[in-house]
């Protein structure tokens, strides 16, 4: 006999870790399966984890404010539970949306006055005062150092910013995930790491359970994709599924640099998250005076897709395998040098490399399937992390709601914020939509 | 006469890349090469140097494949004045090196000082500074801590194995293997970099260099992965039981204790 259970999650990352949590709460009897040895160790082990609340459609500016409250109230969410290796930390330097050419920052704004988010418009003397090691200079459209434009002496400036003073970034987001998997705990929910789905077995169209790779099966009505990059190979795994999805998912690879603070300057401690789409980057303050550097994945850059397996093996060379990349180190430390001209680049690339992963229009897909029983809650896109506690809540009331009958897409449920007075209609993550052509198409969602 | 010091300077596979052994004796090198660190203490100390002795000229040399440049153009961000590239195919040993290096820089200039890293991360052989003081036949002092110059001698100290220093004093023209301990580099900031891109380089091809038939040389004839990737080895059980398989393991299968 198989062992049964009420739900079946493949993954225990950031966003899989919250569904089993509100499930188990409602009383799921619920199995996360993971082929890492412990919980977040998949691609949120790289995550930035910055916390800001500036998208480009209302709806996602309003998802991302819900999870901001989340953040600031982590010790309420987990239900008083304990962690033996102590709680994540919401670190709240305020976050700065450079205004440039780069980022339609007026759409962010009125979505900000829609949704209600608190923020401030700063004039670039502002931005200046408050981040004293900032250049504030034009460098619009975003180029590699390869090419001789880069190197060009900017005559424009920028117009200012807009400031949100409640976000940051979350201190270590492998905890912030193992809090959630002893939350989930505290409500009976188990997890079985090291092993690896590689079947997901269905009859007459209902999910009937999970087969892996040892050859031991494990049953549910309900199974879960929430795998990661690796979510188009689950959902291949799942008859008619794929096929089923008018938005496909697949892994982009994505360097996050470190490089030291000027010199005499406390970035850790006085420094802003900042969106500088200006140059194609964003930046956040890293223990040890360091600024980690993202990119925004601008047009000029290559976009490599890996199979996520070859990747994580290390397998592909500079530019397409799990290190650091000479070029994408210079692209990405150069870029905010423009920025900061006082930043110190050094020989050796320092950061991490990981894969997100990417849907069609860079908006997740939260939903159902073709499958009875089977669902997913993936394509984060490089953006989800921020969202993950609002995505486990509305994800385990749709699970429950289709479980109990709903048609959710002809009649697609609407989930009541927690925090915010507002409601979702969650067919906004359709796995059915057409490509939303509002999104940024870039890790700004 | 400007004070002329050259700095030698490697181009280095990055020790974080994922190394791929082709057919034996060659890697993969589709992957992200560095200036040798210890190289960056030697330019660092070099640009400190010139500072000080005023009338003075840091010249960056590096013997190497076309990509080499690159570490070149680290070097100037780094504050070296001007840089020579001799071209190479495969990368010769550290006999034809040191000969190589002897004979571009002397081409070059009449060297006061000369600057290496202590040794090469890539081949570790820490013979090429020796070599090159024997082929100029001026003293070197390898693995350098400190260093000072009170008119034309050099004092400095060096880390010997044994967690002592040796002070050597020698006089100018020598050769210095910077050490970890000599300096902590200065990075270059955007406009360095950008400096650095106008510095003039000196392209040279190794086999217009006379450097003659050396009596003995290196062959490589494999390469072999140091070690494989580790595993982590999970002991379960109550913590005493484990703490006791813990330490039969160290003192019987790692033998470290
Ligand atoms: C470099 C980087 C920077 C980012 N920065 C930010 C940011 O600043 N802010 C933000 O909001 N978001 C950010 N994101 C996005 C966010 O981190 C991700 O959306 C989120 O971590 C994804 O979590 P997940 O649980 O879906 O995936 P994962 O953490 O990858 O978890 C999926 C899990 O599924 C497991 N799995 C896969 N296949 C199988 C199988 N066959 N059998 C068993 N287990 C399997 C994996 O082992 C893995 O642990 C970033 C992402 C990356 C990669």
């Amino acid at each position: 006999m198989n062992k049964k259970y009420d739900a079946i999650i493949i993954g225990a990352g950031v966003i899989g870790c919250p569904i089993a949590y509100e499930l188990a709460k409602m009383g799921y009897k619920t199995l996360n399966v993971d082929k890492n040895s412990d919980a977040g160790l998949g691609s949120t082990a790289a995550t930035c984890a910055i916390i800001r609340a500036h998208y480009s459609t209302e709806d996602g500016v309003a998802m991302a404010y819900e999870g901001m409250k989340y953040w600031k109230d982590w010790e309420n969410y987990l239900g008083g539970v304990k962690d033996e290796k102590g709680l994540a930390k919401f670190m709240n330097t305020g976050s700065i949306l450079l205004k440039s050419k780069g980022h339609d920052w007026r759409k962010v704004k009125k979505n900000y006055d829609a949704v209600g988010v608190q923020y401030e418009d700063w004039s670039v003397e502002r931005v200046v005062k408050a981040a004293p090691v900032y250049d504030l200079h034009e460098h619009w459209p975003v180029r590699r150092p390869e090419d001789s434009e880069f190197w060009n002496e900017s005559t424009g400036m920028l117009e200012g910013a807009l400031y949100c003073p409640e976000g940051g970034y979350v201190n270590d987001p492998v905890l912030s995930t193992h809090n959630m998997m002893r939350a989930t705990q505290a409500h009976g929910g188990e997890f079985l790491f090291n092993v690896e789905v590689v079947a997901v077995r269905s009859e007459a169209n209902q999910v009937k359970g999970i087969t892996l790779k040892d050859g031991s099966q494990f049953d549910a009505p309900v199974v879960v994709n929430v795998a990661g990059p690796h979510s188009f190979k689950i959902n291949q795994m799942a008859k008619g599924v794929w096929e089923g999805c008018n938005i496909k998912t697949k892994a982009l690879r994505h360097e996050v640099m470190h490089c030291p603070s000027p010199e005499g300057y406390n970035y850790y401690g006085d420094g802003y998250h900042t969106s500088d789409a200006d140059l194609g980057i964003y930046y956040r303050p890293e223990v040890g005076n360091m600024f980690l550097i993202g990119s925004e994945d601008p047009k000029c850059d290559p976009k490599v897709y890996p199979d996520p397996d070859d990747f994580y093996a290390g397998k592909g060379g500079a530019g397409e395998d799990n290190q650091l990349s000479e070029a994408q180190w210079k692209a990405q430390c150069y870029r905010l040098g423009r920025r900061v001209p006082t930043l110190r680049v050094p020989n050796q690339p320092r950061g991490v490399v990981d894969l997100y992963d990417c849907s069609d229009d860079w908006i997740p897909i939260y939903d159902k399937s073709d499958m009875k029983g089977f669902y997913m809650a993936i394509g984060t896109s490089g953006n989800q992390y921020k969202n993950a506690p609002v995505v486990g809540a509305m994800m385990a009331e749709l699970i429950d709601a289709c479980q109990k009958g709903l048609d959710h897409d002809a009649n697609p449920f609407q989930y009541k914020l927690k925090y915010l007075p507002r409601s979702f209609n969650v067919g906004f993550f359709s796995r059915k939509r057409e490509i939303n052509t509002n999104s940024s198409f870039s890790v700004n969602g | 006469m400007p004070f002329k010091i050259y700095v030698c300077v490697k181009h280095v596979p990055d020790s974080a890349a994922n190394i791929t052994i082709l057919d034996k004796t060659r890697i993969e090198e589709k992957i992200t090469f560095i200036i040798n660190p210890f190289d960056e203490n030697a330019i660092e100390e070099a640009v400190q140097l010139r500072s000080k002795v005023g009338d003075a000229e840091v010249v960056a040399v590096t013997i190497g494949k076309p990509a080499a440049v690159e570490t070149l153009r680290s070097a100037m961000a780094m504050g070296a004045d001007r840089g020579i590239h001799v071209v190479t195919g495969d990368p010769p040993d550290s006999i034809a090196t040191a000969r190589a290096l002897k004979a571009a820089i002397l081409a070059d200039g009449a060297p006061d000082i000369i600057f290496t890293g202590k040794g090469s991360i890539d081949s570790e052989g820490f013979q090429t500074m020796f070599r090159l003081g024997a082929a100029l036949g001026v003293p070197a002092a390898n693995n350098v801590a400190s260093f000072r110059l009170e008119g034309r001698t050099a004092t400095v100290e060096s880390e010997l194995e044994a967690g002592g220093r040796a002070v050597i004093r020698m006089p100018l023209p020598c050769v210095i293997g910077a050490g970890k301990a000599l300096n902590k580099p200065r990075y270059p900031i955007l406009p360095d970099i950008m400096k650095a891109r106008k510095k003039p380089i000196r392209t040279v091809p190794m086999e217009s260099l006379d450097i003659g038939t050396p009596p003995a040389s290196v062959q490589l004839i494999e390469l072999r992965p140091f070690s494989d990737r580790r595993q982590a080895k999970l002991i379960p059980g109550p913590v005493e039981k484990a703490v006791e398989e813990l330490v039969r393991l160290l003192r019987e299968e790692a033998k470290v204790i």
